[in-house]
């Protein structure tokens, strides 16, 4: 897609999909920040990783086993979290907590049978070395999110300033809350075998958390996340690949200077006064 | 489904409700008919159920038994339609500096559910939301984020979103709490002058010194059920309410 701007195949690669997922990531990163979710990342890498574990113990391909178990947390956040009365972010907890022992059960007993694993490979991807098939799915999946923000922008900003509140002006809360977790949990669950759980972490909180550092409106920080995500990762793997350094550690190092920068120059914290 | 000017707009019959896990239900045979353009104020001890019969008026809260249509639907299955007719003010509520809605984004969202699905607001709603927020007087915080404000107009921004939607019933929770005594009685005048015009005020209040000075209905609750149902004089509201065993204490 890029190809006129950039020349050099892998470095034109990198950069469709850094700026793809972390458009991706940024805009639900801003949901996900606002509604106190940040462990949703964690929780599905790990069910992900247990996905993979059971794929490579079954012999089928480890990377659809690893989406598939992703796609069933994501189903299940929401109706655990409502069921069970707790917190998603304690349902997150418990999910992680099962799937993390599903992955190490899996790979502990392949170990005793003499069989090694490969999973951390499929599950922690590098931007450098992506399949034009997986940047078209980067794509596909950034426009979703696009896609599913605009659409359902009301309801999700009702949701985000007060559930309680959203559903006694007539909002229809609960299909649309579960239909976030879902799309959220769905991106990572897809992005992460192809751009690895690093910059996927970042991508869903740091952005958000720069563009609140300045943004009033939340339709402000729905636009501010993405770029300042673009930006950032685009000239983290400009940068990596110009310097030979690794571009993921690259770009999560990049992500939090301008984070620091950004609170430090915060209007939201300055205090002044006019004399009169 | 639409009701008659003269008919009842909240229908209760024999209601209760209860909370999952609950050993008994917090609202017991509850039957209560309002009609359009009454105010009603409730009143009751802690734990008497207060808040519960305004949330299971709007459907927000499940009926295990009985029946209730408010503005000729039915509570149970068309909770969605009551709600878009209905003002809810919740009790309590402080917002976060860092919040990032501003007060006009905040009103507009009482909109959101007559708006309905994949629709963006028209020119309509903006008007609405104009004319909610200067019946409260805080057109000039529009562009201000909410998180900024101080707790009475916060509940100021709150009402205007209730008010957004132009609401046939507005079930309102301590709407005084926060306020100061020039708010209250700005709140107070603006709150009759909608009754005059048929919205139904049903409020759950501990502010009797700014009940407005007209006769109401007083309700009083105990232990989930309905205890006293009658008319009242301006300036009694407090001692018919003491009268019956309901304390006044804050609930």
């Amino acid at each position: 897609m890029l190809e006129l701007l950039i020349q050099n195949n892998i470095v034109c690669h990198a950069v469709e999909a850094m700026l793809f997922a972390s458009i991706a990531c940024a805009i639900l990163g801003v949901i996900i920040t606002q509604i106190q979710i940040s462990s949703i990342g964690f929780t599905m890498a790990h069910a992900a990783f247990a996905g993979a574990a059971v794929g490579m113990f079954l012999s089928i391909n480890a990377m659809v086993t690893a989406i598939i178990a992703g796609v069933c947390v994501a189903f299940l956040i929401g109706p655990l979290s409502d069921k069970a009365r707790v917190s998603p972010d304690t349902a997150l907890g418990l999910l992680f907590g099962i799937s993390m022992a599903v992955a190490i059960f899996f790979i502990a007993y392949m170990q005793t049978l003499g069989r090694g694993f490969s999973a951390m490979g499929l599950l922690f991807g590098d931007v450098i070395s992506l399949y034009r098939e997986e940047i078209y799915l980067l794509a596909i999946i950034s426009v979703v999110a696009v896609v599913f923000v605009v659409l359902l922008y009301k309801e999700i900003t009702g949701i985000i300033f007060n559930k309680k509140i959203a559903e006694s002006v007539g909002i229809r809360v609960k299909p649309v809350y579960y239909a976030m977790l879902f799309v959220i949990a769905l991106t990572v669950a897809l992005c992460l075998p192809i751009i690895g759980g690093l910059l996927l972490y970042v991508w869903l909180v740091t952005p958000a958390a720069i563009a609140l550092q300045f943004c009033y409106r939340l339709s402000a920080m729905f636009v501010v996340a993405p770029l300042v995500a673009a930006a950032i990762s685009i000239s983290g793997a400009l940068a990596g690949l110009e310097y030979s350094l690794p571009v993921a550690p690259l770009t999560a190092v990049l992500f939090s200077v301008v984070f620091i920068v950004a609170v430090l120059l915060s209007p939201k914290r300055r205090v002044t006064f006019r004399k009169s | 489904m639409t009701m008659g000017e003269e008919g009842p707009i909240i229908e209760i019959r024999g209601v209760y409700t209860a909370y999952e896990g609950a050993d008994r239900p917090t609202l017991q045979d509850v039957s209560l008919t309002i009609r359009r353009g009454e105010y009603v104020v409730i009143g009751g001890p802690n734990g008497a159920g207060k808040t519960t019969l305004l949330e299971t008026i709007n459907g927000m809260l499940p009926i295990t038994h009985g029946d209730a249509v408010v503005c000729g639907h039915h509570v149970r299955g068309d909770g969605i339609q009551v709600r878009c007719r209905v003002g809810y003010l919740l009790q309590n509520f402080s917002f976060d500096p860092l919040t990032p809605f501003t007060v006009g984004e905040v009103v507009m969202m009482g909109r959101f559910g007559k708006i309905g699905l994949f629709r963006k607001p028209g020119q309509e709603d903006h008007e609405a939301v104009a004319r909610a927020l200067s019946l409260l007087g805080i057109g000039d915080l529009a562009d201000r984020p909410i998180g900024q404000l101080s707790g009475g107009q916060q509940q100021k921004v709150l009402l205007a979103q209730n008010l957004a939607r132009d609401p046939d019933i507005l079930l309102l929770d301590e709407p005084f709490s926060n306020l100061d005594m020039f708010a209250r009685e700005s709140i107070n005048a603006l709150l009759t002058r909608l009754v005059a015009q048929g919205v139904t005020v049903v409020i759950v209040s501990h502010a009797f010194d700014d009940l407005p000075d007209r006769t109401v209905r007083v309700v009083v609750m105990q232990e989930g059920r309905i205890v006293l149902d009658r008319e009242c004089a301006p300036g009694l509201v407090e001692q018919v309410i003491r009268g019956c065993g309901g304390s006044t204490a804050n609930a």
